[in-house]
């Protein structure tokens, strides 16, 4: 018997692996965007919008610049417009059914 | 499976098409009301208006209804059962076993219920399905009593006219559509009703972030029943609380089982998320990661990674239900039980989408659009159990938030110890390990008093 019981490996793919799973339909545009631009880069010093995105859309170089955004990663969850404590991010639903399809859901 | 009824939907579209063209939906003034979304709440409602002689227009954004749609697992049955015949519904499996777990970091305590009731007929109302299937069926279902599906049209805003809701904005070319009721089923992400003022947006300490995966076995047919225990179409939801299932967050991890894959996920409160920096993904892979998850998940395979909000506000933040012509349901209305022990969406979804659809037919029979007209669905709602169940855990869910700490973080380790120690094998009496694992609890809990006090915080959880 060994000591210590192993704990099997699970698969735990990459971020790009996962949205792989995704079907996506590109709009063209970006259905994301903040609002004002100087509110993020001289009021914001928390980025929320970074950590509690599922898809990796977000990304920001530090804390006086805009976030840029990977808007064809998005799962269309609506996280980050409730999450922005500015409420300064805008957020439309892709039009006409583009942007992820699930098969599952 | 899947590819098949993207085509049933398609073709639903195209023997509409022949009415008119898709391109440019000429449905201004053609029907009796809209419904937006093509979700549960919404083809409940588009289903119970076509029963009742009503043409409803059902507007869905995806290309087919279900295709942005994303839940944890357990469909509630028993409002469905009634508006429709359920037996050729794409359901997965029953629910035989429901299992609330407490992970520490490397511990689980858990406890299984497992009622033989639930292997019988019609099995506590509740099936595990996935929404691509589901919600596809269900619509189908409405049209075939008579609603007119068209996909792949996002409404993007409401008409009014003398302060009254009498249409919709599409994205469609000449994308106004006209008629009398407007029912608001678009889900808990309500762009449409914030845009006209009929709710305003939570706050985010409402708001839960799910993400979930559904995961195949490739190479073991066997996986599921075997690791399961499952017999026939019996299946499990269980669910995960503590430092094990999503950190220091508040939330919990789950996992259900389908027909052939299972459905593995974390949701926990999107304040946690940004404050602490606890990213969807990572506390999923540390979830699945967990000594007491890994073993059921071994071998597995991603077949798709979805993602999703919950509207966890409750009753304190719902809003005006009614509005001069029109109504809001399910989660756009913020009908979500979700308190630890229950998640539930659906079945709020489908029974206040009956109810809304109810009060318009009656109003309808009148010539009436009003808020005073359609108040009995707001009625009818606070007398079903939507309502009384909402009120009754409110509480609940902010109490556990404050003792989150004890609750999630030092007594899952608490108990996990305490079990350790009372069945510890050594040569000392059992009598002193018992001790020791009162002792272990007691300290946890603040001693007799602490432990009384909890008592009292929570009792109303057996009233
Ligand atoms: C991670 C997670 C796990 C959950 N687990 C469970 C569970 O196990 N059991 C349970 O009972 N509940 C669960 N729930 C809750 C449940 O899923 C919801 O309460 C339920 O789906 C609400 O149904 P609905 O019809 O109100 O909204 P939705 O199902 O969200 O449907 C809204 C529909 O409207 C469409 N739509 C939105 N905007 C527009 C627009 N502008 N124009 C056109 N169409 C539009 C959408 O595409 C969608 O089809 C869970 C939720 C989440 C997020
Ligand atoms: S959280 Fe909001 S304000 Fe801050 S960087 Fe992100 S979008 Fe800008
Ligand atoms: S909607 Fe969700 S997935 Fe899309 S960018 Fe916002 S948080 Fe990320």
């Amino acid at each position: 018997m060994s000591v210590q019981p192993s704990v099997p490996e699970v698969q735990n793919d990459s971020i790009e692996d996962r949205l792989y799973t995704v079907k996506y339909d590109d709009p063209g545009d970006s259905h994301l965007g903040v609002k004002v631009p100087s509110v993020c880069t001289d009021s914001c010093e928390t980025t929320d919008c970074v950590p509690i995105c599922p898809a990796d859309v977000w990304h920001r170089a530090d804390t006086d610049s805009v976030p840029t955004i990977a808007y064809e990663n998005c799962l269309e969850c609506s996280s980050c417009r409730f999450a922005c404590p500015y409420d300064n991010v805008s957020w439309e639903y892709p039009t006409t059914g583009s942007g992820v399809t699930y098969k599952h859901g | 499976m899947t590819d098949q009824t993207t085509g049933m939907g398609q073709t639903l579209l195209e023997e509409r098409a022949g009415d008119a063209a898709l391109e440019s939906p000429n449905y201004d003034n053609e029907f009796d009301a809209i419904v937006v979304g093509a979700g549960l709440a919404g083809s409940a409602a588009a289903l119970t208006l076509a029963k009742r002689g009503l043409e409803p227009l059902l507007v869905e954004r995806g290309t087919y209804p279900g295709a942005k749609n994303v839940f944890g697992g357990v469909l509630y049955t028993p409002t469905i059962r009634e508006l429709t015949d359920l037996d050729s519904a794409p359901l997965e499996r029953y629910i035989a076993e429901k299992r609330f777990s407490m992970l520490s970091h490397d511990d689980e305590t858990a406890i299984s219920i497992k009622p033989g009731e639930w292997n019988r007929e019609p099995h506590n109302d509740s099936f595990t399905v996935l929404r691509g299937d589901f919600d596809e069926w269900f619509a189908e279902q409405a049209v075939e009593a008579g609603a007119t599906l068209v996909t792949e049209t996002t409404v993007t805003g409401l008409i009014r006219e003398n302060g009254g809701i009498v249409g919709i904005e599409t994205d469609r070319p000449d994308g106004e559509i006209r008629a009398p009721y407007v029912v608001l089923a678009e889900g808990g992400n309500s762009l449409v009703s914030e845009g006209a003022n009929l709710k305003a947006t939570e706050s985010r300490e409402n708001i839960a972030v799910g993400v979930k995966e559904v995961l195949e076995f490739p190479e073991n047919d066997e996986a599921i029943q075997d690791r399961f225990r499952l017999v026939g179409d019996a299946g499990v939801s269980y669910h995960y609380f503590g430092e094990g299932a999503v950190g220091e967050a508040y939330g919990g991890g789950f996992i259900y089982t389908n027909s052939d894959t299972v459905s593995v996920g974390v949701a926990y409160s999107l304040e946690d998320a940004a404050t602490k920096h606890q990213t969807p993904e990572e506390t999923l892979n540390l979830f699945k990661s967990h000594p007491a998850v890994a073993p059921l998940l071994r071998g597995a395979r991603t077949v798709e990674y979805t993602a999703k909000t919950i509207p966890e506000g409750g009753a304190e933040t719902m809003p005006d239900l009614v509005h001069d012509g029109a109504v809001l349901v399910g989660d756009t209305a913020g009908l979500v039980l979700n308190n630890g022990v229950h998640l539930e969406g659906t079945n709020m979804a489908v029974e206040s989408g009956y109810h809304a659809a109810d009060a318009i037919a009656t109003a309808a029979e009148r010539g009436l659009t009003s808020a005073d007209a359609l108040s009995s669905y707001a009625d009818a709602l606070e007398n079903s159990f939507v309502v009384q169940n909402l009120e009754r855990y409110g509480w609940l869910t902010d109490r556990v938030e404050e003792d989150r700490d004890l609750l999630f973080e030092q007594l899952p380790s608490a108990v996990a110890d305490a079990g350790t120690e009372y069945f510890r094998m050594d040569r000392a009496p059992k009598e002193a390990h018992a001790r020791a694992a009162k002792q272990r609890i007691f300290e946890t809990l603040g001693g007799w008093t602490g432990a009384m006090k909890l008592a009292m915080r929570y009792r109303k959880l057996v009233r």
